[in-house]
């Protein structure tokens, strides 16, 4: 009993202290998968390693409710925050939470989205393009109005776009380039709506859906341990930027700063690129194998969004408008 | 001792267990009522109406009676069919058997429902695949998401309630009763009509309203398999209010105003509960070495013994095989293959990732130091319930009720609603939010422990150790606590172990870095990470019961020194 009750004491203190300790800190709230953050991580660490670094790894959508709760509480836990809805960061800059920082990297970052005043700036463009599976089917599709035929019906997958921001501005993209029928449509093709934009490309590669929406780095990483999965990029491509942003009034401003200028250096796109989605600096080179449209094309054929109204009222709209479609009974 | 003379040892005992309990128990609930209840200052009962009106709320209410209704049904029928046939009838290797039926039990709902999903999934499901294979149709055999899916699955995990209940009050019936009504010339269908059921019904309800209770305040099972297809319970639907409109203040509102829903029915059952349990207790007559008959089986022993095993098969060993299995995958989808498996993911989850190493160690410790934190304050207040006479002990027993009847999602809401600043006190995000909702959920636990084990502890021992002139306080220390450890001991470990696999309660407060195991395993499958999410329940399914085995032992070589010095 002595010795039960010292163990239990002595994990107590642990705890205790544990809870206690400091140091300079960094807390990353990201969308980005663990294959991507974390091999940015490992290298970020390396060049500075007095940082003790967190990242806290969710869906957009649950970010900014973390966010919000956050700021009600009025205790941030977030240093930095990077994922790919580009309308939440116009949000919180209007709200005057967002610290700007200009990066003497930035000048080198080509993407649709620009933000002279340095609030946020974007370190890679996402590119979403039809995820399939190999084994199901057998064509590469070319665009997008092929998932409206028979080899895909009852099971195209699209992710919600109330938890992923890459989901949103794919839904916002398509909805603008052929309207809202082409999603009624995917409907009545049996159509369906996931849940996270990783669900859909797992789902995928297990057979349950035989094609989703996917995001490039994410699919491609499966594909690399051997996932029986293919993308394809019809010629009007989504992309969406994911911009990095440092929060107004963080104790850890140092650390939050190196962080955004290693994640524009060359070093860290180059990071970026090898994990096959598309870096904001053209002077980094692709991995031969990336099925990718180049940096250049994928900017110029991109979807046009316009971003900045895309927050709020209008973001609760689409959404709203995009689930009574695809889930018609509910 | 701190206590001085002019403030007695009674009065700082019991004003500490009041605190504990006002503090950590009380002040949550309180606020979730408060909430729900009182608009700009006023009571407003039209808005609460409102709020359960809604559309969205009304149908996750509406699913969560359905389940819980049919879950109940499902798991009193097949609870009490093999507590029968372990108990009454010639069943091979019965005690053994006996033994099985409760392993469901170890496994946690939400891994089980995980595991199903990915072998009943409707168009890849292992299972599925194989019987579209096989058979060439170009439908699934068994679509798992949905209300059916959620309804079977839970019934798999929960049945052990009713079975142990049922099969306890079987083993204990005094078996005269049928006897006589045999000799007395009654038919086996009179007997078990007339005597048998009227016997163990108590037994059967009180089983049937702890599932229904536990379906209704479950999270894991119906937002694993139900969120995909748009059904929402009460849990998951305030799982969604919480984590998705952004913490508004409207969402906070309907997600206090379901908890209160979920508070009141959970007392209702439990008021039931005590009811029955209270009319049943002619059932137990010391029936002592009297063997109740056994039916003898015949030609259906066979076939029923191995319907069992197929059962046990289906619910026990398959999903754990198929956790291990995918586990091992190099990457989800790929077929069951070793050419295609890998320990990766397992060395990944253990020694590399830093999510995952968090979530054990967060589990791990918070766990054990709640278990801890819990055992010593449910052996104070039991302490004052059972021991003591001071003044408005009736409060306090009152609020001793409490812990018992809040199911894990009201206590999240509450703790956040307490801790996040509203007190000066701002533990939001940090592991100390979730430690203190452990201490309030499993504070019934500890304190049913301790109680019974102060019970048996008689006042005169006390009074003796005193009147040689012991003070309070070593009599506290050197008569009763002795005395009283092995109860501390089995609140400890009743409450570390469910600790250990919590969902429920930790869905609602982990932060960056605070995700528990059951946290970890939800939200990898949430976010497609399937391989890793099976990683780590698989190691989790090993710490689990590797902990019940641990455990067993210890209380069997106890009880064996226990026998061997009495």
């Amino acid at each position: 009993m002595k010795k039960f009750l010292a163990a239990v004491l002595l994990v107590s203190v642990l705890f205790v202290s544990s809870a206690a300790m400091a140091a300079e800190k960094l807390t990353v709230y990201t969308s980005m998968k663990d294959s991507l953050i974390g091999a940015l991580k490992d290298e970020f660490l390396k060049k500075n390693p007095g940082i003790e670094f967190d990242a806290y790894v969710a869906g957009a959508g649950k970010l900014m409710a973390k966010i919000a709760a956050e700021r009600e509480a009025g205790k941030l836990v977030v240093d930095v925050l990077w994922h790919s809805e580009v309308p939440d960061f116009y949000q919180l800059k209007k709200e005057g939470v967002l610290q700007p920082y200009k990066s003497p990297n930035a000048k080198y970052v080509e993407s649709p989205v620009k933000e002279p005043e340095g609030y946020f700036t974007p370190v890679r463009n996402g590119t979403l393009g039809i995820v399939y599976n190999t084994r199901l089917i057998k064509k590469a599709p070319k665009s997008w109005k092929e998932v409206l035929g028979a080899d895909y019906k009852g099971a195209f997958g699209i992710a919600d776009p109330a938890l992923s921001g890459t989901a949103y501005g794919s839904v916002a993209g398509l909805a603008k380039l052929y309207g809202w029928k082409f999603f009624e449509d995917i409907q009545k093709n049996g159509g369906i709506l996931g849940k996270g934009s990783g669900q859909v490309i797992d789902d995928t590669a297990m057979g349950d859906l035989v094609a989703c929406i996917g995001v490039d780095y994410i699919t491609m990483s499966k594909i690399k341990k051997g996932a029986t999965l293919a993308m394809a990029y019809p010629k009007e491509t989504i992309v969406l930027p994911s911009p990095v942003a440092i929060m107004k009034g963080t104790p850890n401003l140092g650390a939050a700063k190196k962080f955004v200028d290693f994640l524009l250096s060359k070093e860290g796109q180059q990071i970026i690129a090898n994990n096959y989605t598309l870096p904001v600096r053209s002077d980094v080179v692709l991995p031969k194998d990336s099925p990718l449209p180049k940096p250049h094309a994928a900017v110029v054929n991109a979807i046009k969004l316009d971003f900045k109204s895309m927050s709020g009222a209008p973001k609760e709209e689409t959404i709203k408008k995009f689930k009574d479609i695809m889930r018609p009974g509910k | 001792m701190i206590s001085g003379k002019k403030f007695g040892m009674a009065e700082f005992i019991f004003l500490i267990a009041v605190l504990i309990l006002v503090v950590i128990v009380a002040l949550p609930v309180i606020l979730i009522f408060w909430t729900s209840f009182i608009v700009d200052g006023h009571i407003n009962i039209q808005a609460v109406v409102n709020t359960l009106m809604q559309e969205d709320t009304f149908r996750a209410l509406k699913m969560s009676i359905m389940i819980a209704a049919c879950v109940t049904v499902t798991c009193t029928f097949v609870g009490t069919l093999f507590a029968w046939l372990v108990t009454r009838t010639d069943l091979p290797f019965k005690e053994t058997m006996k033994v099985l039926f409760t392993v469901p039990f170890m496994l946690p709902a939400f891994i089980g429902a995980l595991a199903w999903k990915i072998l009943l999934s409707p168009r890849a499901g292992y299972i599925n695949q194989l019987w579209m294979g096989i058979t060439g149709f170009n439908h699934a055999l068994f679509n798992v998401y949905g209300f059916w899916g959620i309804v079977v699955i839970e019934t798999m995990y929960l049945f052990p309630f009713v079975f142990i209940q049922v099969s306890g009050a079987l083993e204990h019936m005094d078996p005269t009763l049928e006897e006589s009504a045999r000799i007395s010339g009654a038919g086996l269908f009179t007997i078990t009509r007339k005597i048998t059921i009227p016997l163990i019904m108590p037994a059967v309800v009180a089983g049937a309203l702890l599932v229904c209770l536990y379906s209704l305040s479950h999270f894991g099972t119906p937002a694993i398999l139900g969120t995909e297809v748009g059904i929402y319970t009460i849990p998951t639907m305030i799982y969604e209010l919480i984590h998705q409109s952004a913490g508004s203040f409207v969402a906070i509102r309907s997600a206090t105003v379901l908890s209160v829903v979920l508070v009141i029915s959970a007392g209702i059952i439990l008021y039931a509960q005590n009811k029955v349990i209270k009319s049943g207790r002619f059932q137990i007559i010391a029936g002592k070495s009297v063997r109740p008959t056994v039916l003898k089986l015949r030609g259906l022993r066979m076939p029923i013994f191995i319907f069992c095993c197929i059962y046990l098969f289906i619910t026990v060993i398959m999903p754990t095989v198929t956790i291990f299995l995918v586990g091992l995958l190099k990457t989800y989808g790929l077929p069951l293959a070793l050419e295609n498996m890998t320990w990766e993911n397992f060395r990944y989850v253990l020694f590399e990732w830093k999510l995952t190493k968090d979530a054990i160690w967060n589990s791990a410790y918070l766990s054990i130091s709640a278990a801890f934190v819990t055992m010593i304050a449910g052996g104070i207040i039991s302490y004052v319930l059972v021991k003591m006479n001071v003044r408005g002990k009736w409060f306090l027993e009152f609020l001793g009720m409490l812990p018992f009847s809040i199911p894990g999602t009201v206590i999240a809401l509450g703790v956040i609603l307490t801790w996040s600043g509203r007190f000066g006190v701002n533990i939001y995000n940090t592991a100390w939010i979730i430690f203190v909702a452990y201490i309030a959920r499993y504070m019934a636990f500890s304190l049913k422990s301790n109680s019974a084990a102060l019970e048996q502890v008689h006042d005169s021992l006390v009074e003796a150790a005193r009147a040689s002139g012991a003070t309070p306080w070593q009599s506290l220390k050197d008569v009763v606590i002795p005395l009283i450890r092995p109860g501390m001991v089995a609140a400890f470990f009743l409450i570390f172990l469910p600790a250990l696999r919590e969902l429920t309660t930790s869905v609602l407060l982990y932060g960056p870095t605070t995700r528990t195991i059951g946290v970890a395993i939800y939200t990898l499958n949430e976010d497609g990470e399937t391989v890793y999410a099976c990683a780590l329940a698989g190691v989790a399914l090993l710490l689990i019961v590797g902990g019940e085995i641990l455990i067993k032992r210890f209380f069997e070589k106890k009880r064996h020194v226990d026998n061997g010095g009495a």
